[in-house]
């Protein structure tokens, strides 16, 4: 066991250097921040001095050294649209995202543990049929699509929710139903595959035969064993939570690292871009890994060399 | 990466029964109502985007300007010349909606394939020779999986354009790690197969043994992966759209004409409603014949 | 067994964990907000302006942010020697008297008595202080404004001169930007400028209060103004990037005024009980660059006039967008000292002509070329140029249209790796025509336009020197007229921008597109 959390925890350490090679390179590639910063009124002479500043004319070995210098303590480099550290930029916006997908998180739990469970009892019924394509129609529908008609809808024309922004608890609510939907598609799906699984089981159908009642069985033993893959199944939306994020934070104005990362994309600022992707993978690869770890510990059936 | 999320798709498939023969096959997808369905949407959708220049009654980016924002036919103020009404520009929304239908799909199956092709690629060659190999492949399988691809496609198409032959390769680049870690995985299994330990024991080169044994069995889990991947991959270019970074004007995509109609939707919700429907039910036919695939073929993801 | 279901718990309580603490830390804004998200009736109760602009401030220093999304956090927070009145005249704002001493040297006197929002007095120290910063830092965004001034020199406290480095008829202009923002000398040698930018202040009607990035700035009204006591009690300038948000925004009453709102949204803004739109001029001229470089096919004049011919202008701006716009024929626009009224609102448009000029130039079978144009930079700018690119089609020109997003599309411009046509939207930031004009000058066109006309260049060289403010103008209005004939640019249109404001408040739209809080009332 501890050998294989040292494995994992090494294997890390090349996968995050390929990480900053393709960032680095993509960046490099990315071309001139300058442009950005100045009015399209500007001069050639002002773009020069300007680039010449910000040491974009140093040969890419050395930019690449500097960067994996200065990201080893820390130090991403300045937002050129903010004059300030990167890092600390996108911290600040975490607190907000995690807010927000955690809420999205629990609303796609209610939504999709119900429904997928739900579905699999009534398996191929008119019932499981309806679960199943609402889940195929959340999946099919774009997630910026659902958040400016739930505006449009429950903002604007009954005005219960506020439109945008970030503040009381009512402000999240149409965020958080915008990026947990698409969340629920995708997990209600998995939910009802995995429950069957379970009904297939041996305990349960023993379980049946012995004439304890369906309801009890059905919530008593297969739930408690669909629970460790549905809580599998939650940390492994994390793509979906991520790519949500953009688009939800993008049309709800959500002050959090989607829109930092959407408007740092447009505005070509690589440092915050830089340290967003690092931050978000790193995210994903210590979640990843702590699923993992969870999966070993309770399932014995599952080696690892 | 997640041994877990492997282990978990595996759980999610079921009975086993295979393709011997067409007929069974034919049989069988006769038997479901859905995958019938989602062939047939499927083969609708192909017929329009082939025939597109037939089918469309104007040309899809010639303006209209005595008729901008015209309603669809049957509602006030619409006309029959517009079925489907016209747009902001005065272009006729059916015809768009029909050429739309080629670029979406072309978008979705070419990128499907180059991310099938670096995939499987990367899932044989890892899975088969193992080692330092396998190492560092995976490694850059985890690395390219740690970073949610519309992030990465963000970044990228900052860089280059996006242009439809680029927004091709550049999803069909961020997208390739699924496949090679499902591929891997069946590879594993496969190569302490009988037919192949045989075949190695013989001497036969690894490339044959490759080409031979392992691609034909991981076949049929490929095919799932790709039909499946072919609706992700529309809605991807929808939500890229929404940023700006889809498919260009004037090239017509359904996630484009959905963005443009985005603005309208309070106002003229014909604009957006329709490429949005029609994005909803493709990909949904898509699903249906890809979750039918996945029952017949049952590829041991 | 329990192990299991520790952790299957565990994972479950990191969830609801991370839910419900970042949910805590939010309940004091909730009683702050309130009060904005119920007003939706006509009437306003409070004395709190809530604004949303299209983008966010991207920096807290007035010398570094050259944006009209930030000019309009600084108009209110700082003074200037000069400003600009709601009809854009130059008139003092700091200053009590001035006096051109001689061509290049200017002695001002300040009003004495304003004091910064710490308290301490504004003095000529101060002005120098803030003036050399920004004409010696080139690293500043308004640096390349302020090249022309050479040094400050204070005569006492609220005394003192500043001289030119020749005669610049633009010196009212400069004083009066966002980029001569009086800073406070003390306060910012004492707390670093990242101390100043987390905590600006200045000596204007408004006080900053907080800025939360992406989100929004607050400012509250500053009760020792030396000038007319501020109208509002609270200003929230909201960041709302998503147009149909901000629309939505306005519609609901969570927001009192809303820029940049789009053509296809006016009629929810117009029908909507309680809002309004309100529609004004910018300084922003549409245009198509026209590479003339040798060799490229727009080098020849029959074929940039046939361009222009073939271009219905007006057709442009009654379609897509819906009137938000006049035809012009000049760079300068309407409203900018030293305009030609005779270009403002006008256009050539001859398809048949343009079509027989092709065939004198050669082109009879028609030709391919490649229009650039940003999309989602300007409003409506994608469209205009698909618009475009089938105009020139009918008279055989094949367009090749290359539609890049906003950043791309920038870089591409300021590289001047376009082809024949790439369209841009220039604005005047100096409200003068030799701001815009400076294009047509052989050094700024070189590797862009790559017009060349010595005799422009020497008229236009001579203009930025003149003190004669009427000679001045004839010889932009001359430049202009030829620039029309020749073609290095082929004009669109004079963007408008357009507002939704909610009918309890007063707004009128300025040329400069700020917004003033002051010149906004209650109804």
């Amino acid at each position: 066991m501890k050998k294989y959390i040292t494995k994992r925890l090494l294997e890390i350490i090349p996968v995050l250097f390929i990480i900053t090679f393709v960032v680095f390179v993509l960046m490099y590639h990315a071309g001139d921040p300058v442009a950005m910063m100045l009015p399209d009124e500007a001069s050639q002479e002002d773009r020069e001095n300007m680039r010449e500043a910000l040491g974009l004319n140093d040969p890419f070995i050395v930019q690449y050294g500097n960067f994996l210098k200065d990201i080893s303590t820390g130090n991403f480099g300045e937002s050129i649209r903010y004059n300030t550290q990167a890092l600390p930029l996108v911290i600040e916006r975490l607190p907000a995202s995690f807010e927000l997908a955690g809420v999205a998180m629990l609303v796609a739990i209610l939504i999709s543990i119900p429904l997928g469970i739900w579905s699999a009892n009534k398996r191929n019924t008119v019932t499981d049929l309806f679960i199943t394509g609402g889940s195929v129609l959340g999946k099919a529908m774009p997630n910026f699509w659902l958040g400016i008609m739930l505006i449009l809808i429950l903002a604007v024309n009954v005005q219960i929710f506020p439109v945008s922004g970030r503040g009381t608890l009512v402000h999240l609510v149409l965020p958080a139903i915008t990026l947990g939907t698409s969340i629920a598609a995708e997990m209600t799906r998995l939910v009802r595959s995995s429950m069957l699984d379970t009904l297939g089981q041996d305990y349960i159908r023993t379980a049946s035969s012995k004439g304890v009642p369906y309801f009890k069985v059905v919530v008593s033993h297969a739930f408690r064993n669909t629970l460790i893959p549905v809580i599998t199944i939650t940390t492994l939306q994390l793509s979906i939570v991520v790519s949500g994020s953009i688009i939800t934070e993008s049309v709800f104005q959500w002050p959090g690292l989607g829109l930092l990362l959407v408007q740092a994309v447009n505005a070509r600022d690589m440092a915050v871009v830089q340290a967003a992707v690092f931050i978000i993978a790193i995210l994903v690869i210590v979640v990843n890994l702590i699923t993992d770890l969870i999966y070993v510990l309770i399932d014995p059936r599952i080696k690892y060399s | 990466m997640s041994e877990a999320a492997a282990n978990l798709e595996q759980k999610e498939k079921k009975s086993s029964s295979s393709i011997s023969n067409l007929s069974i096959f034919v049989k069988l997808l006769l038997k479901s109502k859905t995958g019938m369905l989602g062939l047939i949407i499927l083969l609708i959708a192909t017929f329009v985007a082939i025939f597109a220049d037939l089918l469309a009654p104007y040309d899809p980016v010639e303006p209209h300007l005595s008729y901008i924002l015209t309603p669809p036919a049957w509602q006030e103020g619409g006309t029959s010349q517009f079925i489907l009404g016209t747009d902001n520009l005065g272009r006729d929304v059916l015809s768009r909606l029909i050429f739309g239908t080629r670029v979406s799909l072309i978008v979705g199956v070419l990128s499907v394939v180059v991310a099938g092709a670096i995939g499987l690629f990367f899932g044989v060659i890892s899975g088969y020779f193992g080692r330092w190999v396998d190492q560092v492949m995976m490694r850059i399988v985890d690395a390219f999986l740690s970073i949610p691809s519309i992030l990465f496609i963000m970044v990228i198409l900052t860089v280059f354009s996006p242009s439809l032959w680029m927004l091709i390769i550049v999803i069909g680049l961020t997208t390739w790690v699924n496949y090679a870690r499902i591929i891997r995985g069946e590879v594993l299994s496969l190569k302490e197969r009988e037919f192949v330990k045989a075949s190695q024991t013989i001497g036969t080169s690894h490339w044959i043994i490759i080409w031979r044994n392992l691609i034909p069995n991981v076949m049929s889990t490929f095919i799932v992966i790709s039909t499946l991947s072919v609706a992700t991959t529309i809605i991807l270019e929808a939500s890229l759209s929404f940023l700006g970074l889809g498919i260009q004007p004037p090239d017509i995509s359904w996630g484009g004409m959905l963005n443009d109609g985005r603005d309208y939707l309070a106002t003229h919700w014909w604009m957006g409603t329709f490429p949005g429907i029609a994005i909803t039910v493709t990909v949904l036919g898509i699903i249906f014949l890809g979750d039918w695939l996945r029952d017949v073929l049952d590829p041991r993801l | 067994m329990k192990l299991k279901y520790f952790l299957s718990g565990a994972l479950l309580a990191i969830v609801l964990f991370l839910a419900a603490c970042s949910g805590n830390g939010e309940e004091e804004v909730e009683a702050e907000s309130q009060g904005e998200e119920e007003s939706g009736e006509v009437e306003k109760d409070d004395k709190n302006l809530v604004i949303a602009q299209a983008s966010d401030l991207v920096t807290m220093d007035p010398q570094d942010s050259l944006s009209t999304t930030g000019d309009r956090f600084f108009r209110n927070l700082n003074n200037r020697l000069f400003k600009r009145n709601p009809d854009m005249e130059i008139v003092p704002d700091l200053v009590e008297s001035s006096e051109n001493i001689d061509e290049e040297t200017w002695r001002f006197k300040l009003i004495e008595g304003v004091k910064f929002h710490n308290g301490e007095d504004l003095t000529a120290e101060d002005v120098k202080f803030s003036l050399e910063r920004v004409m010696t830092d080139d690293s500043l965004k308004e640096y390349p404004y302020f090249t022309q001034l050479k040094e400050v020199n204070v005569i006492d406290d609220y005394e003192l001169e500043v001289v030119t480095d020749g005669p610049m008829p633009t010196i009212q202009h400069v004083l009066a930007k966002s980029g001569s923002g009086i800073l406070p000398k003390d306060y910012v040698e004492e707390v670093g400028m990242e101390g100043f930018m987390e905590q600006p202040i200045g000596s204007g009607p408004y006080k900053f209060v907080e800025w939360k990035i992406d989100d929004k700035v607050v400012m509250e009204r500053n009760e020792d103004y030396f000038g007319d006591e501020p109208t509002w009690d609270t200003v929230t300038i909201r960041a709302i990037n998503e147009g149909s948000t901000r629309v939505g925004e306005l519609l609901t009453g969570g927001v009192d005024l809303i820029t940049d709102v789009a053509p296809n949204e006016w009629d929810r803004v117009e029908n909507n009980e309680g809002t309004s739109l309100v529609s004004g001029e910018s300084t922003r001229v549409m245009l198509l660059m026209n590479r003339m470089t040798e060799g490229t096919i727009t080098a020849d004049p029959k074929v940039r006039e046939a361009i222009d011919l073939a271009i219905d202008q007006q057709a442009i701006v009654d379609s897509v967008l819906q009137g938000s716009g006049v035809p012009v024929r000049s760079r300068v626009p309407e409203g900018v000292h030293g305009s030609d009224p005779d270009l403002y609102d006008a256009y050539v448009h001859d398809p048949e002509r343009a079509k027989e000029l092709l065939e004198e130039a050669g082109y009879g079978d028609g030709f391919e070329l490649t229009l650039t144009s940003p999309k989602g930079r300007y409003p409506m700018d994608g469209q205009v140029a698909e618009l475009i690119a089938v105009m020139l089609g009918e008279v055989g020109i094949d367009v090749n249209l290359e539609l890049l997003e906003s950043g791309t599309f920038i870089e591409k411009y300021s590289n001047k790796d376009n082809e024949e046509l790439i369209m841009i939207g220039l604005a005047d930031g100096l409200l003068d025509a030799s701001y815009s004009l400076v294009h047509y000058s052989i050094d700024r066109a070189a590797g862009q336009t790559d017009y060349n006309n010595e005799e422009i260049d020497q008229l236009f060289k001579e203009a930025s020197r003149n003190l004669d403010k009427e000679e001045r103008v004839e010889q932009f209005k001359q430049i202009q007229q030829t620039v029309a004939e020749e073609r290095p640019h082929t004009f669109l249109y004079q963007s408008k921008v357009n507002y939704g404001v909610s009918d309890a408040i007063d707004f009128q739209p300025r040329l400069d597109e700020n917004i003033i809080f002051d010149d906004v009332s209650v109804k």
